[in-house]
């Protein structure tokens, strides 16, 4: 499997998985994508997580801004003139 | 004789506000500290060094949109003019102290290598529901792992998976080329996946 996972066609095509997912890549790059991913169970484990990795980055909550910062920046600009 | 156009003007949410602030009434000024500061804040937090470097970049990012808010041309989305001012105000912090070792990524390293098992099963963390997954440990492990990004990289990434610009967008706020984004971007995401990869399999 590793020997597989080697093979020219999966390198190629790994370094289009971002491209992909965003679907930026052109249509014969995805077509190709496609079929390989039907016969390399490797490079679909690789698509999948990749895909998860983004999605859980994605979900980040916000940290609120601490108020007494907040109040200095307003205070900061009240004294700014155009 | 060449077409003397003008580039097409932006309008959204932000515009009429920043016209009215250009055309005099800078109290308003306050709405777009209202509007921004926490994203900014956020934004500071991923790419500084800690929680004073980002105060100091949400204030410098201000005090210069006050100082060159005249001179905005309504050709991009306010909203991307801030970042591209924000990002150059925390470049130039980042020369000043640097944490993170400004190293590139190649694809390579994220290639198994000879003899390494390449899994073929799809592993939990990816398979069961994103809910189940997310947690306040996880969510201490994403930003850490994010600071361990080299800066270039870092800068692409969470503009682009984190703030939700476009590659055309990230593009125009670092002035550099979509190719140059796309890279960073796929290597960065490679880089986190690698990241979970080991946190779950430790876990």
């Amino acid at each position: 499997m590793t020997d597989h996972h080697h093979h020219e066609n999966c390198l190629a095509l790994f370094d289009k998985l971002s491209e992909y997912l965003d679907r930026e890549a052109d249509e014969e790059t995805c077509r190709k994508i496609e079929e390989h991913l039907k016969i390399c169970r490797p490079c679909a484990v690789c698509l999948a997580t990749l895909k998860r990795t983004m999605a859980i980055c994605k979900e980040q909550q916000e940290k609120p801004v601490p108020v007494d910062f907040s109040r200095k920046i307003r205070s900061m600009l009240g004294t700014l003139r155009p | 004789m060449k077409a003397n156009r003008k580039p097409k003007q932006i309008h959204d949410d932000d515009t009429d506000l920043i016209r009215s602030i250009v055309a005099g009434q800078t109290d308003l000024f306050y709405e777009i500290v209202s509007r921004y500061e926490q994203k900014l804040y956020n934004f500071g937090l991923r790419l500084c060094k800690d929680e004073s470097d980002s105060e100091d970049l949400v204030q410098e990012t201000f005090l210069n949109v006050f100082k060159y808010l005249k001179g905005f041309r309504y050709e991009t989305k306010f909203k991307n003019w801030l970042y591209r001012i924000a990002t150059s105000v925390c470049i130039k912090k980042r020369r000043k102290s640097k944490f993170a070792p400004e190293r590139e990524l190649s694809l390579e390293e994220f290639i198994p290598g000879e003899g390494e098992a390449v899994p073929t099963e799809i592993p939990l963390w990816a398979s069961m529901p994103l809910a189940q997954v997310l947690n306040e440990e996880l969510a201490g492990m994403i930003r850490g792992a994010m600071k361990e990004l080299p800066d270039k990289y870092r800068v692409v990434f969470v503009l682009r998976d984190i703030e939700g610009f476009s590659t055309g967008e990230t593009a125009q706020i670092l002035d550099i080329t979509t190719a140059n984004v796309k890279v960073r971007l796929h290597r960065a995401r490679l880089f986190m996946r690698q990241q979970l990869k080991t946190y779950f399999e430790h876990d």
